[in-house]
């Protein structure tokens, strides 16, 4: 189906005109580099260079004031030593898991149906992504009293005649009420982005299954989810770079200034990144707040391969998946 | 068409313009004396928003009294930032506060550095030590000796209880008789027994135990690391507090909340919990808790006597500018007569005794059915022992706290934890140096 919808090969000209009109000496190129300069300078400081500098950290031991010491790979032999390190390992997988599933398959039904609706399709956008850009410090307060004892899920529970659970004090509660606040977090924005590639489904498609008799639920596994590909690759792959570097909610959820619930009891909150904070900003370890820090850039990495295989799947070419699926929309859009 | 093209490039020239002004304003500011108010009539300050008086501050900012010339500006930096920010300053050597506000516990993380702050020895520090607290005014200075704190504000500790629930429990309720009564912690666990025997809805002694190792920690002159950079987590006086704080779990004394939480709230205002074993600074927390149980709580001496919590510091880094200018500063800001303002204005808890004594301080407090505050925690300020604390202490004690509310909340076997916690300290510390 994906070669049907192929777009015609209009790359090859549009490179050959931008050659042919950028004649001239260095001279025309000034300009329009100066104006492109402020993101690079700004990047060159504010990004490139933290992420070097990094790097060079990750094999010093400094407390953030006094000189720094050389000390090889000895932070990087600490951290596969540390058991906390790979408690918040398995703690991020288990959250990620927990949260990204559930999310990403609950986020395109929801934009499957808001691709149906017809009426107020704007209002809910809106009230769908507005989770997304409240602060989350404000709505950790809210879920703490939601997620306590006597909050509202447990009255909730009870009220439907079950027992109440620990949400903060027990280890698959911790996990569960995190990975809820991700999942209300990040569900509308990812509906959108499905909806998006939703919308550059041709409409043919749906009246042809419902011509030959597909319910709502074959549409949607059948016809829209196979053309979804590249989309939910998008997603899948943002899902896992987020999802790694979950610390908002733990950090706020467990107190940060009591030192006693560091990431929840057993630690079971404790996520990578909470934990890199604590060893560099608290304990004064930067140079092993680093280590992790590269650590967690090379986990990512491999899963973000991972990903990419299982979801782009046997289908070489859907590797360009993304481009394709933004090309297919602009397309869409002509056509209309 | 033309015109506008025009106004585009001028708009780009005027951005760039500004961007490379921008860039070359910071590395001019930063080559020079590297102190925040280099180039300025003033001295900058830090502080957190309530650590030191407006009103005096807003004095400062026109002239500080009896120092002609002086002026000092203070910048309020979020309490949660203020560590890092002065932190990254100080590695920049640029934008350096003259003077800065450290926490109690942020102080000794210090130390390592301590060449970055000046010793107020040599700007004559000694000429107002009887002025001080003996505790705080030797907890400024650093093993090798050198003063680089000054005294701000003190955290003498109490037990707050509740007279009402006492009462019930036909248990001694007015503060002084209480005080005698539960002299140790032993007496408190037998009174906490008696509490959840007699009360009716069951009153818990404490919200969690994790306050009670706090305190009986804070009552021992050792803490997790000694002077000489050893660790002394394993020892003695930590197990006490460790095991004493298991004891009023088994005894089922625990409401097992964590402080600050919806949970505790409700416990709180319930009448949940009938104590508080802290320090001077929650009054204000526990009135904006618990409003209802206003004229229901006391004060009394904490059992095994009073301690410090809390209390902050100021002091001068190595940029300041005017190192005799910022010292009569502090002299000024932080004298009998100014923290007794402060204590009036901000709740301060004053640091010089002799501000105990103005009547000013002995107001009665109907949160506490009439009470002076200053009966209890003035006689506890002056007590409270003298404690080295280590560059190293809250890398040190959290998975002691970690492993206490593991056992709390999770039910882990209490010995199995101990050996967690001292394992975990004991590899953390060895790679910060210490043995």
């Amino acid at each position: 189906m994906a070669t049907v919808l192929d777009p015609p090969t209009d790359k090859q000209p549009l490179v050959r005109r931008t050659r042919s009109t950028a004649p001239g000496g260095r001279r025309r190129h000034v300009s329009p580099l100066l104006a492109i300069s402020p993101f690079y300078v700004l990047f060159a400081v504010f990004g490139a260079f933290p992420v070097v500098f990094s790097l060079y950290l990750s094999f010093q031991d400094w407390d953030g004031i006094g000189d720094m010491r050389f000390v090889g790979l000895q932070q990087y032999g600490w951290l596969l030593e540390d058991s906390v390190f790979w408690h918040s390992v398995l703690n991020t997988f288990e959250i990620w898991f927990l949260s990204t599933v559930p999310m990403l398959f609950l986020a395109l039904v929801l934009a499957f149906l808001l691709h149906s609706q017809v009426r107020f399709t704007g209002a809910y956008r809106v009230a769908y992504f507005i989770p997304n850009v409240t602060s989350m410090v404000a709505m950790t307060v809210v879920f703490g009293s939601v997620f306590a004892q006597t909050g509202l899920a447990n009255s909730g529970l009870r009220a439907l005649g079950l027992d109440g659970i620990g949400w903060l004090s027990s280890e698959w509660g911790i996990k569960s009420s995190i990975s809820l606040m991700i999942i209300w977090r990040w569900i509308g924005y990812n509906a959108l982005i499905f909806l998006a590639g939703l919308q550059a489904i041709p409409t043919e498609h749906f009246e042809a299954a419902r011509v030959d008799g597909a319910n709502s639920w074959q549409t949607l596994f059948r016809v829209v989810l196979p053309q979804l590909r590249p989309v939910v690759l998008f997603a899948a792959v943002t899902s896992t770079i987020n999802g790694l570097q979950i610390f908002t909610e733990s950090q706020v959820l467990f107190q940060s200034t009591d030192v006693g619930t560091t990431g929840g009891p057993g630690q079971e909150g404790m996520t990578i990144v909470r934990y890199l904070w604590q060893k560099a900003f608290k304990d004064h370890q930067f140079g092993y707040g680093a280590a992790m820090g590269w650590l967690l850039f090379a986990i990512i990495a491999v899963f973000t391969v991972i990903n990419w295989r299982l979801v782009a799947g046997s289908d070489h070419d859907d590797r360009a998946g993304i481009l394709r699926s933004l090309r297919r929309k602009k397309g869409a859009r002509n056509g209309r | 068409m033309p015109h506008r093209t025009l106004s585009r490039r001028r708009l780009l020239g005027a951005s760039l313009g500004g961007v490379g002004g921008a860039l070359l304003g910071l590395s001019g500011c930063g080559a020079s004396a590297g102190s925040a108010s280099a180039g300025s009539d003033h001295l900058s300050l830090w502080y957190w928003k309530g650590s030191l008086s407006d009103e005096l501050l807003a004095t400062a900012e026109r002239g500080v009294p009896g120092v002609s010339g002086l002026k000092v500006q203070g910048a309020q930096i979020p309490d949660s930032d203020i560590d890092s920010k002065v932190r990254t300053s100080l590695s920049a050597r640029a934008y350096v506060p003259d003077i800065t506000v450290a926490n109690s516990d942020n102080l000794a993380t210090f130390f390592p550095d301590e060449n970055e702050f000046l010793d107020l020895r040599t700007l004559g520090a000694e000429s107002v030590r009887s002025e001080y607290l003996d505790w705080k005014w030797k907890s400024c200075f650093t093993p090798s000796g050198r003063m680089i704190g000054f005294p701000l504000d003190a955290g003498p500790t109490a037990l707050y209880y509740r007279r009402d629930l006492f009462q019930k429990a036909g248990l001694a309720h007015e503060p002084e008789e209480v005080g005698e009564a539960v002299p140790t912690w032993e007496k408190f666990i037998a009174a906490g027994k008696t509490l959840r025997a007699k009360v009716p809805g069951k009153p818990y002694l404490v919200s969690n135990i994790g306050n009670v190792f706090q305190q009986v920690l804070l009552q021992s002159t050792k803490q997790f690391v000694d002077a000489d950079n050893r660790f002394i987590g394993d020892q003695a006086h930590i197990k006490r507090a460790w095991d004493l704080s298991v004891e009023i779990l088994h005894q089922g004394l625990s409401a097992r909340i964590t402080d600050g939480t919806p949970d505790y709230n409700a416990a709180m205002s319930g009448g949940r919990v009938a104590t508080m074993t802290t320090a001077v600074w929650a009054i204000n927390g526990l009135k904006d808790t618990a409003p209802k149980t206003s004229g229901a709580w006391r004060l009394t001496t904490m059992p095994d006597g009073p301690a410090n919590y809390g209390g902050s510091y100021m002091t001068l880094t190595r940029y300041c500018r005017d190192p005799e200018g910022a010292f009569a500063f502090l002299k000024w800001l932080l004298s009998p007569e100014n923290q007794l303002k402060s204590y009036q204005e901000m709740a301060l808890f004053p640091t010089t005794p002799a501000a105990y004594a103005d009547p000013a301080m002995h107001t009665s407090d109907p949160f506490f059915g009439g009470q002076r505050p200053i009966d209890v925690f003035g006689p506890a300020a002056q007590k409270a022992p003298v404690v080295y604390f280590s560059p190293y202490e809250e890398t040190a004690n959290t998975p002691f706290f970690q492993e206490l509310t593991n056992v709390e909340l999770l039910g882990k076997k209490p010995d199995r934890a101990w050996r967690d916690a001292v394992n975990t300290a004991e590899t953390t510390l060895s790679r910060l140096g210490v043995s």
